[in-house]
């Protein structure tokens, strides 16, 4: 199961509005320790964090652990500040990254 | 007079009867459905686990909202919500929010880091439980204190069941 994101929030809003992010993620979360059938253990493998950096500063992280479901949801605010793109940064056990972004336009 | 269903039929004697054998059971039941801990004193392991993650502060129970279901079907994912009070401001905000599931294998479930940016003190995400337990959220407040809450939950379908 591939990673994907889908991210939901306006994609324009008034300069000083709070607007509500919700990041929908498909990813396995696998808290490992299971048997693999030879002998050994499954080694842990979930997305241990989110970051989201907007307009300069890195508005929102979430350090995630194995009590964080498969496929999470994770719901935050951010305050419109400037037009410009969101970025969203996953950080996967063993190293690799997922990066998606959103524009917002702010008037 | 009276019929033989009415209420003055019932037999005069002291003994036990069906109704009043009836409710002491209910409120046995319901003696044994409070939890054995007093409401704001968290279990030793909990109060160990959140010395551990604030640093030996005791956290105030205010301004912060926990919204979880109490019982829930699926500890695979539970929709959970929290809310705190905060202005927001950067001279008064809160810096993270913490989750603990105390019967979990990994007590420490999720941490969000929040800044004077964010407008308002809000999260939600979907949470995996291992058993019926207490769920603690605690913040720490840019002024150095912390506040917390709990709520305590029935789960009917452990996540984590499958040998592991």
């Amino acid at each position: 199961m591939s990673f994907n994101a889908r991210i939901t929030m306006p994609a324009e809003a008034r300069a000083g509005e709070i607007l509500e992010i919700k990041v929908l993620t498909r990813h396995p979360m696998d808290r490992g320790g299971q048997s693999d059938g030879r002998g050994g253990t499954v080694p842990r493998k979930i997305l241990n964090r989110l970051t989201a950096t907007y307009a300069g500063d890195q508005v929102f992280r979430m350090d995630m652990h194995t009590g964080v479901a498969a496929n999470p949801f994770v719901s935050f605010t951010t305050r419109a500040v400037a037009t410009g793109d969101i970025v969203f940064e996953w950080r996967e056990d063993g190293g690799a990254t997922y990066t998606r972004t959103s524009r917002l336009t702010v008037t | 007079m009276s019929s033989a269903i009415s209420p003055r039929s019932r037999p005069s004697e002291p003994g036990l009867d069906r109704r009043s054998v009836l409710a002491g059971a209910t409120a046995g039941l319901l003696v044994a459905a409070l939890p054995a801990r007093a409401a704001t004193e968290p279990s030793p392991e909990l109060a160990q686990l959140i010395a551990r993650i604030t640093e030996g502060a005791v956290p105030e129970r205010a301004r912060i909202t926990l919204d979880i279901p109490a019982l829930v079907e699926n500890g695979n994912s539970v929709d959970t919500r929290i809310l705190v009070e905060s202005a927001m401001t950067e001279a008064d905000h809160v810096r993270w929010i913490h989750l603990i599931a105390e019967k979990n294998p990994f007590p420490d479930m999720a941490r969000f880091h929040l800044g004077p940016r964010a407008g308002r003190a809000e999260v939600a995400t979907t949470l995996r439980l291992a058993a019926s337990q207490t769920v603690t959220a605690v913040a720490a407040l840019s002024g150095g204190g912390f506040v917390m809450t709990d709520a305590d939950i029935v789960v009917t379908l452990s996540a984590c069941i499958d040998g592991g």
